[in-house]
């Protein structure tokens, strides 16, 4: 396989799976907005923003944070590298140019993807569409990665599947990191009412809100929720299941066994320890530590499979 | 489809009754479909607007029907010609028989530009220098086909023939039950097996890696290029994928350096190698022509080739039939005259109004004059440019193309129609069973090309 066609596949899946999230934070701030506004607290699409890595950008933009800009600035905007929009578009150009590595159907799911967007971007959207647009967006990604299943198990299918676990890892481990350290500023406000709410928020964009009913008995406590995204390997956005996928796809690339070797050396003590530590330990050791410690190993060995296997 | 005024043939009677059929609801429910289903698989124009959606090429509903023996004659026109352009090909860039014989002035062919020095004294594998080779006929008559020019070089347009024939099946299943259409699905097949067949001399490998080159994204035949790899299973590349070591070339994988026997290059000559062509280029990979030129690797078509579709080489064909091959033509060159020879010059520069003239390096429908429809004032600008420029023009009389009926706003209506069909050139000469109908959309234009208002239709051989 060519080295640029496996580094494209990797970004085709990263770009979908960050279309989703992007998606599910929108959801997820539009389902808030329709709730009475906590008083004293941040505004919830500021936080929509700061998960969604965007809240610069859309600041050099825009004075005030309002609901329509930042539906707009997170779906359509052009000049939002991880706007829903700009997530298709690349994904459709790596596709384009990829397209002998996947099968016809894959193709079609991302470009009628493609050709739908450019309908709705010409179109905009009125308020009430929101939840249609997140809706359909993750209707599309599902279709994408169900159109996976019909691929080839060689390289190629390794390398999508490794830049989709990469992406959902830094995903999952950024919202976390958003959720614990930037909206809770103000300690006494943990276990109280307002932190459950801003718990289910975290479990919602996560699309876990209800897979964590069925996972843990009884109330909802931080330490279960954190339990549940951190270590829990039933949980497909967990850390610990995003590590494990990642290992599983790396070692299963056929090429290049002294590469896989490297970059598993890198990533080994990592999936070790999540593997074997309590929740109750990384929580007093602090989940922010320990968050922030996994997004800059993810991000290292994002870095490596670009050395090793893209140049 | 008529013989004459109202007289069906044969061969379109059941088109006929389908067409009775169709309602215009059910006509306009169908053009959509199609429309859609192309851009869905993405079967587009890239325009150089980034904003702009990409274009669609207008797709007609009504096939372009040829019998068995109408089809047969044409095959063996084509690949007789094929092949002399091959054996063309390899006797200027060897011995120059034909010019010793005073067929072929050495002057039009040493001093053009797609006449590549290097490859002088150099004989690609199996002698073929072009194995793929997209030659466009029109019909005046119903026995009078002609050739209206050769393509040589990287003929584009076959991903249409085939996508064609997918949605027409898709969409009218039961024309297809009830005509017995030749299938042309094995295109692919067909031409991976004949780039195999051209491995270059220290190819050690029984099934040679070929690989398709491609300028990239921004490239109008895109689509083609990653359809075609795709269908023949072969690694789409850019330059950049590829690079020489010691006398081989190799692409960069993610297992390491692989070796590639043998490049399909959808490129140009000039972006092939800037060792070797154009030093300004940024596309191209260093040493390839060495690497070539010893044997270490084989480009389909081989630099140089272009030559051979030259218009003013073009006028040459039925001789080089006649010296390579001992035949007679089976397909007839259209009227040609060359305007850098004094008297012909005149004699179109009196006649112009009857005539078409064309650039010698032009293409696309561009920079034509179509004398008989021009006004008074484009007829000037071209003998002025006839008079300061002759040799980069040559004039052909207006043909009377056929018609082939298109649905025009939901009427069945006559246009004008030509067609390419592919001939592959390996171990074995083969033609398409089929190839590509272009048809001018608009009414009274002479004009197929995409890049003016044309469109596609699929394009049938009825089997024995």
């Amino acid at each position: 396989m060519l080295s640029r066609t496996a580094e494209y596949l990797y970004w085709i899946s990263r770009y979908m799976e960050r279309a989703e999230t992007t998606a599910r934070l929108l959801d997820v701030g539009y389902r808030m907005s329709l709730f009475p506004n906590p008083s004293g607290y941040n505004n919830e699409w500021e936080s929509v923003l700061s998960a969604a890595g965007a809240i610069e950008g859309y600041k050099n933009k825009y004075d005030t944070i309002e609901q329509k800009n930042v539906e707009d600035y997170l779906f359509f905007d052009e000049s939002n590298p991880s706007s829903v929009y700009n997530c298709i578009l690349n994904a459709r150009n790596n596709a384009l140019v990829v397209r002998t590595s996947f099968t016809p159907e894959s193709w079609l799911a991302i470009n009628k993807t493609y050709q739908e967007i450019l309908n709705l971007k010409e179109q905009k959207f009125t308020k009430s569409d929101l939840p249609n647009l997140t809706e359909w967006t993750i209707e599309q990604v599902n279709l994408f990665r169900g159109s996976l299943s019909s691929l080839l198990r060689n390289d190629g299918y390794n390398f999508l599947f490794l830049g989709l676990f990469i992406e959902r890892a830094d995903n999952s481990a950024r919202l976390l990191d958003v959720k614990y350290f930037v909206l809770l500023p103000k300690p006494q406000y943990v276990g109280g009412n307002i932190d459950n709410m801003q718990w289910s928020i975290l479990l919602r964009s996560l699309s876990s809100f209800r897979a964590f009913r069925w996972a843990y008995d009884g109330n909802i406590t931080a330490t279960k929720i954190a339990d549940f995204l951190v270590l829990n390997n039933n949980c497909p956005r967990s850390l610990s299941f995003c590590i494990q996928n990642i290992v599983k796809h790396l070692t299963n690339l056929t090429c290049s066994p002294e590469k896989v070797g490297r970059i598993y050396n890198n990533l080994k003590d990592l999936n070790t320890k999540i593997q074997e530590e309590k929740i109750e330990t990384i929580v007093e050791y602090g989940l922010h530590q320990f968050v922030t410690q996994f997004i800059r190993k993810i991000s290292s060995v994002d870095n490596e499979i670009h050395k090793e296997f893209f140049n | 489809m008529y013989q004459s005024e109202s007289v069906i043939r044969n061969h379109y009677n059941n088109i006929n009754d389908w067409l009775d059929q169709m309602t215009s609801k059910v006509i306009l429910e169908k053009n959509a479909e199609a429309e859609t289903h192309f851009r869905n698989i993405g079967i587009t124009f890239s325009t150089n607007n980034e904003t702009a959606r990409e274009r669609i090429i207008p797709f007609d509903l009504i096939p372009r029907i040829f019998t068995y023996t109408e089809w047969l004659r044409l095959e063996r026109g084509v690949i007789q010609r094929a092949k002399a352009l091959n054996a063309f090909l390899a006797d200027i860039y060897n011995q120059g028989e034909i010019i010793k014989a005073n067929i072929i002035p050495k002057e039009i062919i040493y001093k053009k530009k797609s006449f590549e020095p290097s490859m002088f004294g150099f004989s690609p594998p199996r002698d073929i220098y072009s194995p793929i080779i997209g030659i466009d006929l029109v019909r005046t008559g119903p026995n009078d086909y002609f050739v209206l020019e050769d393509n040589c070089r990287t003929p584009s347009g076959v991903s249409y023939m085939l996508e064609n024939r997918e949605i027409m099946m898709r969409m009218f299943p039961d024309l297809f039950h009830n005509n017995r259409v030749t299938p042309i699905d094995d295109y692919p097949t067909r031409l991976l097996q004949t780039l195999m067949s051209l491995a270059p001399i220290k190819c050690e490998n029984p099934e040679p890696v070929c690989v398709l080159l491609t300028p990239g994204p921004l490239n109008s035949a895109y689509y083609e290029h990653s359809f075609l790899s795709d269908q023949m299973g072969i690694e789409m590349v850019e330059s950049t994928d590829l690079f020489v070591e010691g006398k081989y070339l190799y692409m960069k994988t993610v297992d390491g350096p692989k070796r590639v026997d043998v490049v399909y290059r959808r490129i140009d000559d000039d972006f092939l190698d800037p060792l070797c062509f154009n030093p300004q280029s940024v596309i191209g990979i260093p040493g390839i022509m060495d690497v070539y030129r010893t044997g270490g690797v084989n480009i389909c078509s081989a630099p140089g080739a272009g030559i051979a579709d030259d218009k003013a080489i073009y006028i040459y064909v039925p001789e080089m039939i006649k010296f390579y091959l001992g035949e007679q033509p089976i397909l007839d060159n259209v009227e040609t005259w060359n305007c850098e020879k004094e008297q012909e010059l005149k004699y179109v520069l009196d006649n112009i109004n009857e005539l078409v003239v064309k650039e010698v390096d032009g293409s696309g429908g561009y920079g034509m004059l179509i004398g008989p429809k021009s006004s008074k004032s484009s007829i000037d600008e071209f003998k002025t440019k006839l008079s300061t420029n002759p040799k980069g023009y040559i004039a052909q009389p207006l043909l009377d193309l056929s018609f082939s009926p298109t649905l025009i706003k939901n009427q069945v209506e006559g246009r004008r129609v030509d067609l390419r069909p592919f001939c592959l050139i390996g171990e074995q000469a083969q033609l398409s069973s089929g190839g590509l109908t272009r048809v001018a959309m608009n009414e009274g234009s002479f004009v197929v090309n995409s890049s003016q208002g044309g469109g596609v239709k699929d394009t049938w051989v009825l089997a024995e």
